[in-house]
């Protein structure tokens, strides 16, 4: 069984969810996305800690199962208006906010390909450095889903996008460092507080208008 | 040499030839799947033989684009035939002409010939559908070249009977994440180029109407011309589909049993009409401005995979 093509199609699958979130139109639909997301990422750790006989990775995935999975998809989900199904977001230009994300996607490849892999330790099992693309990707995709959208839903949803990023480099990462694993406690502590917050408030962001005298 | 010219006639009559018959079974099978008795399978031969015997009008004020396109169009889809494996795998007489870019473009060559004809014409609704098409093949085009690199990426050549033979003597280069993505793009273009139902329903309706419009103007021989090069394009369309992409075993090239590739290959466009009545009866036409999103998607997975593929090398 070659275990190496298998990180690799969870890890295409988890940048096909990305671009699967960034089509929606349907607030809904984002936050299942969100989902899918999230179990993919649990299922790596899990694919990697029955390779690597490691217990952190394990516990990590169980955390990402709970928290990402389930808390933050059931917390945004209360947090929705009544008739949740219909909420969706206006002037979204699927095929142009594809042909800039693969824009974006072709130079943070090449850039991370040619300054960053020289001095990153990649994980053994995968035997190949590419594997940490995933994440760095994931990330890039995550800030572009904020800086494109004005609802309020889709940047959270954007912002777990990039945590998740996060998770998946410390995933593909050996040790898992402790630093990591922490900061995805507290992320979820921040984000539910904070969403919780500006949810409330208003569903919509606009450009700078926060900052505006 | 003697088996080399009978291969190369038996792929170019068969192709000519069939093309309008798989339309045929196409139709049929909805039919029958919709509760309809539905036409006869050899509809279509009717159709262009009924045509064939009609009165040709042509246009006030067309030139002489409008009268010869479409046989340049047809003459254009017969050398198609020639060059890339339809039936025969193996590489017959006029196959060093072209590779698969070149098949790529003439494809490409041959749908802007006949848009401007359509132009030529001078009728609005053709012009309508014209700019719709100009404005959607924009990612079309651009997302079969690309599929099309990603498969000479795995490969290292862009021979698609170099393609062909690659798949088939290495099953495990069928099941690579970058072969099912790019099969799966070249389908999403393949029910596009067709105008099958997510995208396009047949029949001459001006409101969703984007390749009927090409034939809005003709009628007698021109349109029965443009009618059966439209079959062929679909055939060499979903040929290449089936036996680069999809389903490449089977096919035999040793010289008595070449004949025996003609009903492999029957069965096999059974399986892919098969796959395309699923989708036509189950999936509701999209609206048009979202054909762009269709078109993005189908986009979007042959430049990833055509990067992950350099990736992962």
């Amino acid at each position: 069984m070659n275990y190496d093509s298998i990180v690799y199609l969870i890890s295409a699958s988890i940048l096909v969810s990305a671009f699967y979130i960034q089509g929606q139109r349907y607030i809904m639909s984002m936050i299942r996305g969100q989902l899918v997301q999230s179990v993919l990422i649990a299922v790596a750790s899990f694919l990697l800690a029955y390779l690597e006989s490691s217990t952190d990775l394990l516990i990590l995935g169980l955390l990402i199962l709970i928290l990402r999975g389930v808390l933050i998809t059931y917390m945004l989900e209360t947090r929705m208006p009544s008739r949740k199904s219909y909420v969706f977001e206006e002037g979204v230009n699927v095929p142009y906010l594809f042909l800039v994300d693969l824009v974006f996607i072709v130079i943070a490849v090449f850039i991370i390909y040619s300054i960053i892999f020289s001095s990153l330790v990649p994980i053994s099992q995968p035997g190949n450095s590419s594997t940490l693309l995933f994440p760095l990707l994931l990330f890039f995709q995550g800030l572009f889903l904020i800086t494109s959208r004005r609802s309020t839903f889709t940047q959270i949803v954007g912002y777990v996008e990039e945590e998740n990023g996060l998770v998946l480099l410390a995933i593909f990462l050996l040790p898992v460092p402790i630093i990591i694993e922490a900061s995805v406690f507290l992320d979820v502590l921040a984000l539910v507080v904070i969403s919780s917050v500006i949810t409330v408030e208003k569903a919509t962001h606009e450009r700078m208008e926060e900052l505006r005298g | 040499m003697l088996t080399l010219i009978l291969e190369t006639a038996v792929q170019f009559i068969f192709v000519i030839l069939s093309a309008p018959l798989f339309a045929g079974i196409f139709a049929r099978f909805k039919a029958r799947v919709e509760s309809r008795r539905g036409p006869s399978i050899f509809q279509p031969y009717y159709d262009i033989f009924k045509l064939l015997k009609k009165e040709t009008l042509v246009p006030d004020g067309s030139s002489i684009l409008f009268r010869y396109v479409p046989y340049v169009a047809f003459g254009v889809y017969c050398l198609i035939a020639l060059i890339i494996p339809v039936l025969i795998p193996v590489p017959i007489i006029f196959t060093a002409s072209a590779d698969f870019l070149g098949g790529a473009i003439l494809f490409s060559f041959a749908a802007f010939l006949k848009m401007a004809a359509a132009m030529d014409s001078g009728s609005n609704l053709a012009a309508m559908g014209v700019s719709r098409l100009a404005s959607f093949n924009f990612l079309g085009e651009g997302a079969l070249i690309t599929v099309f690199i990603a498969v000479s990426l795995i490969t290292g050549t862009d021979n698609p009977y170099t393609t062909n033979q690659y798949l088939v003597s290495n099953p495990s280069a069928n099941i690579t994440l970058v072969h099912v993505f790019a099969t799966l793009a070249f389908f999403m273009i393949f029910l596009y180029e067709t105008g099958k139902i997510p995208l396009e329903s047949s029949g001459l309706q001006e409101l969703g109407m984007i390749d009927e419009s090409l034939n809005y103007e003709y009628s007698g021989r021109l349109l029965a011309v443009n009618k059966w090069s439209s079959y062929i394009k679909q055939y060499l369309l979903g040929s290449v589909l089936l036996n680069v992409f999809l389903f490449p075993w089977g096919l035999f090239s040793t010289s008595p049993y070449f004949l025996l590739d003609i009903p492999v290959m029957i069965g096999k466009w059974l399986l892919l009409i098969f796959i395309v009545m699923i989708i036509e009866t189950t999936l509701a036409k999209v609206r048009l401005f979202k054909i762009l999103d269709y078109l993005a998607v189908a986009f979007t997975f042959s430049i990833l995979f055509l990067l992950l593929s350099e990736v992962m090398h």
